[in-house]
């Protein structure tokens, strides 16, 4: 029992300096955002509760990434997960939040169960709970227990992270949370998962087997395809994004994953772009989902509602927010010059290169190129998605009453928002430096040779093969975008030139006493995906027709809903038969004090009886 | 030779608690058990000549023969519910129990321990049958005061087990145990009190209501 010592080491390597800047770079905008989120909302003390339980929910986040002990690691893991079900549990009265808390801890503490269970199969072949010791002691495993021990980290920090079979808690603990600790949540909480990931099975375990690759892989793909489809059905601002954080998680676990396979098909060159791709969209998805989530709250602060159907007209009404919250939608889905363009294409090239590289790898060859289809699908999607949340909540006129009077919120909300969209143009324009930096890291963690300069071309160009004569320079290409723009532009002035501009309102065709229920829906705006994806939405309508006789309906209800295939066929009918179980074992609780007393009884002469057996 | 003839006394009179109707009986005969103990430990005691042992046969007679019993007696008058003590099972057949409890113990240590010498097998085969009798008690009489003798007698059969075939339980122990037992009986006690106040009963099988 002498491992079982919690010491108080830290390590900081290059990865874990990494996370660390990820954890700043979220926790100190939503800090500032916090402060002024809470008025109002909640009573003074409870602001005060909630800001230290936020400190030192960051604080155990520092601590799981600089611990450099397994058992402190834990620890620390536990408290994170303790505290932020605190958190999504703030507001007391809120019967959907503690439904929310609940399915999260329940999943969190699956997780833990897996992770413990991992770290103790490695103590026990390495006698101490040191992260240097497990690290040795790895390369010593007999396969078969490094493919447990692998599988339990998978499902242990894939819950975390919200990997697709294990993500059910997070559609409910981000939306119900409060929209500050949505966006640290999303914004580091889940990568705290990838970096578990990162650190336990690529820099500690190491990659065995080519198949543990394309199990990631498969999953990655799942998340990213199932996280942006099911964005795309919800109406309800903070879930889709939720959802579109699952999407992300599996873009970057599909650079992890291709890391994985390229290692094991001889391209460290490849796996080290693939993972500092991968480390890349983590930064990018830390920045605008951060800043999503805070434009999110802001609207649900001032509109008290946070369902699609019931905004509009808001980049009148609030136009700081507004400008944020559209250029984060242009980032997250993937478009130039932004950052969340620069990571996705380095992801699709890292899988193309993969394809055209694996010569003796026939099958990977196609499985690469379908994985690569299937990210420019989630991009399409992802545009989509944004669209409909822009598009919906934003334009056209106010669908109820409260949003008309809406109006942006202080500077304390204001400040990290506008902070976050100069970081997103930053760090979209600057990418050849930032790689550069990423390409480290990622060397550093996988203990390959620095490819540093080879992905770079120049300073500011970005070249993901040597001497292929790909390059992105995204400084040129924005220059560009730009020219081009104003090139369009001024040829549309020349062209019409006489004024004939009329004002009216926004979308009414010319139509007086039109209002806003006669606009386009987030539902119908999305119908069209669901027809196309039927097959895994599964939609079904409800109508519900009250009339007084049959030519007079009176009232008219109509329901769209889709299904989500794993809560319908594997979530639900194993939490039923636990409930089952449970119902039938409560025949063995009587309440009679002789039965109870007559369990002890008969397990005591069952063993007189059997004793030899044993 | 009387030691051997004590021990089955003991057990004799665990067969006279399972046979007994009344309450008032039930408690007789259990500070009748404890002073057969109390006189086992006290011939061992003179056999040995050790002044523990004489403290810890002190505390037998002071504790479990005359204190519990006295504190029985008095809680039963005080909360005036009819002496029987209401039995799932008839006399009779809880005394074939008994007896066929008697031979699991039996074929038990004859199996598991067949080394052991005759007379320290046989002191155990008794211990472990006062044992478990006790338990058969508490499970199979209804009324409250009934479980707490119960637990009485299964104390009596451990200390039995412990004295006959170590050298004793440790002194430290042997005193803890004598003192935990009577703190024991005591709330034991203001718990029947409780519940025969609050449901004006002390029937266990009727406390089912409180299941949540």
């Amino acid at each position: 029992m002498e491992g079982f010592v919690v010491d108080w080491k830290l390590s900081f390597d290059a990865l874990s300096i990494f996370f660390g800047f990820i954890i700043l770079l979220v926790s100190i905008p939503s800090w500032m955002y916090s402060i002024g989120y809470m008025q109002g909302l909640y009573s003074g003390g409870r602001i005060l509760f909630a800001k230290i339980l936020l400190l030192l929910f960051i604080l155990t986040m520092f601590l799981v990434v600089f611990s450099a002990n397994a058992l402190l690691f834990l620890i620390a893991w536990e408290l994170m997960s303790l505290l932020s079900y605190f958190l999504v549990t703030l507001d007391p009265h809120e019967e959907k939040a503690s439904r929310a808390g609940l399915i999260y801890i329940l999943m969190a503490h699956i997780g833990t169960a897996f992770m413990t269970a991992a770290f103790l199969i490695i103590y026990s072949y390495s006698g101490s709970f040191d992260l240097s010791a497990f690290k040795e002691t790895c390369l010593i495993l007999p396969l078969k227990v490094k493919t447990t021990v692998f599988l339990c980290f998978l499902v242990g920090f894939g819950t975390k992270a919200g990997l697709i079979p294990f993500h059910i808690w997070l559609p409910f603990a981000h939306p119900e949370a409060p929209s500050h600790i949505s966006a640290i949540m999303s914004g580091v909480m889940i990568k705290i998962g990838i970096y578990g990931f990162l650190r336990f099975v690529l820099f500690t375990l190491g990659v065995e087997e080519l198949w543990w690759g394309n199990l990631v892989l498969v999953l990655a793909a799942l998340s990213a395809a199932g996280g942006i489809l099911y964005a795309l059905m919800e109406k309800d601002l903070k879930k889709m994004l939720a959802y579109s954080s699952i999407e992300n998680i599996g873009i970057i676990m599909l650079g992890i994953g291709g890391y994985m396979i390229f290692v094991k098909m001889n391209q460290p060159l490849l796996a080290v772009f693939s993972l500092a791709a991968a480390l890349y969209h983590i930064i990018n998805h830390a920045i605008f989902k951060t800043l999503l989530f805070m434009g999110a709250g802001s609207i649900l602060k001032t509109c008290g509602t946070k369902n699609m159907e019931k905004l509009g007209g808001l980049i009148k009404l609030m136009p700081v927010t507004a400008f944020c919250f559209l250029i984060g939608a242009l980032a997250i889905s993937a478009l130039p010059p932004l950052n969340g363009f620069i990571s996705e294409w380095l992801l699709l090239q890292a899988l193309f290169y993969g394809a055209l590289a694996g010569a003796t790898f026939a099958k990977m060859k196609i499985f690469l190129a379908l994985l690569a289809g299937i990210l420019a699908l989630t991009g399409g999607l992802a545009a989509a998605c944004f669209v409909k949340a822009f598009g919906i909540s934003f334009l056209a006129v106010p669908r109820s009453k409260k949003t008309e009077t809406a109006s942006d919120s202080g500077w304390s909300i204001k400040a990290p928002m506008i902070f976050l969209t100069a970081l997103i143009f930053i760090f979209g324009l600057f990418a050849g430096p930032v790689f550069k930096i990423l390409t480290g890291v990622a060397a550093s963690v996988s203990g390959l040779n620095n490819g540093a300069a080879a992905f770079t071309f120049n300073v500011l160009s970005l070249a993901p093969q040597e001497g292929s004569g790909v390059h992105l320079n995204n400084l040129l290409l924005s220059g560009a975008l730009v020219l081009i723009g104003i090139f369009v532009f001024s040829i549309f002035k020349v062209i019409s030139r006489e004024k004939s501009i009329t004002y009216g309102k926004t979308w009414t065709c010319g139509y007086y006493s039109v209002n806003g229920r006669n606009q386009y829906t987030a539902t119908g705006f999305s119908k069209p995906f669901r027809v196309a994806f039927s097959f895994i939405l599964m939609p079904y309508r409800k109508m519900e027709k009250i009339r007084d006789s049959y030519y007079h309906v009176k009232s008219f209800k109509y329901e769209v809903h889709t299904k989500q295939l794993l809560n319908e066929y594997f979530y639900k009918p194993v939490i039923n038969r636990i409930f089952r179980f449970a119902e039938w074992s409560r025949k063995l609780q009587q309440g009679s004090v002789h039965i109870y007393i007559g369990y002890i009884f008969l397990a005591l002469v069952f063993l007189i009886i059997f004793l030899k057996r044993f | 030779m009387y030691i051997e003839l004590m021990q089955y006394s003991v057990l004799l009179m665990a067969f006279s608690m399972v046979a007994a109707k009344r309450f008032s009986a039930l408690v007789t005969l259990f500070a009748l058990q404890s002073f057969l103990l109390f006189l086992l430990t006290f011939s061992e005691a003179a056999k040995n000549g050790s002044t523990r042992l004489y403290i810890v046969a002190g505390l037998i007679l002071a504790i479990k023969v005359i204190a519990i019993p006295a504190f029985l007696s008095r809680i039963t008058k005080k909360i005036k519910v009819p002496d029987g003590m209401g039995l799932y099972v008839n006399t009779t057949l809880s005394i074939f129990i008994a007896a066929l409890i008697t031979l699991l113990s039996y074929y038990f240590i004859r199996n598991f321990l067949p080394a052991m010498d005759k007379e320290a097998g046989a002191a155990l085969i008794i211990s472990l049958s006062v044992t478990l009798i006790g338990l058969f008690i508490m499970i199979f009489r209804i009324k409250a005061l009934a479980q707490v003798v119960g637990l009485l007698i299964m104390e009596n059969g451990i200390f039995l087990a412990g004295a006959s075939i170590t050298d004793g339980i440790p002194f430290f122990v042997e005193i803890a145990v004598s003192f935990d037992v009577f703190v024991a009986v005591m709330i034991l006690g203001v718990f029947v009190y409780r519940i025969n106040s609050l449901f004006t009963h002390i029937d266990v099988d009727k406390l089912n209501e409180l299941k949540g």
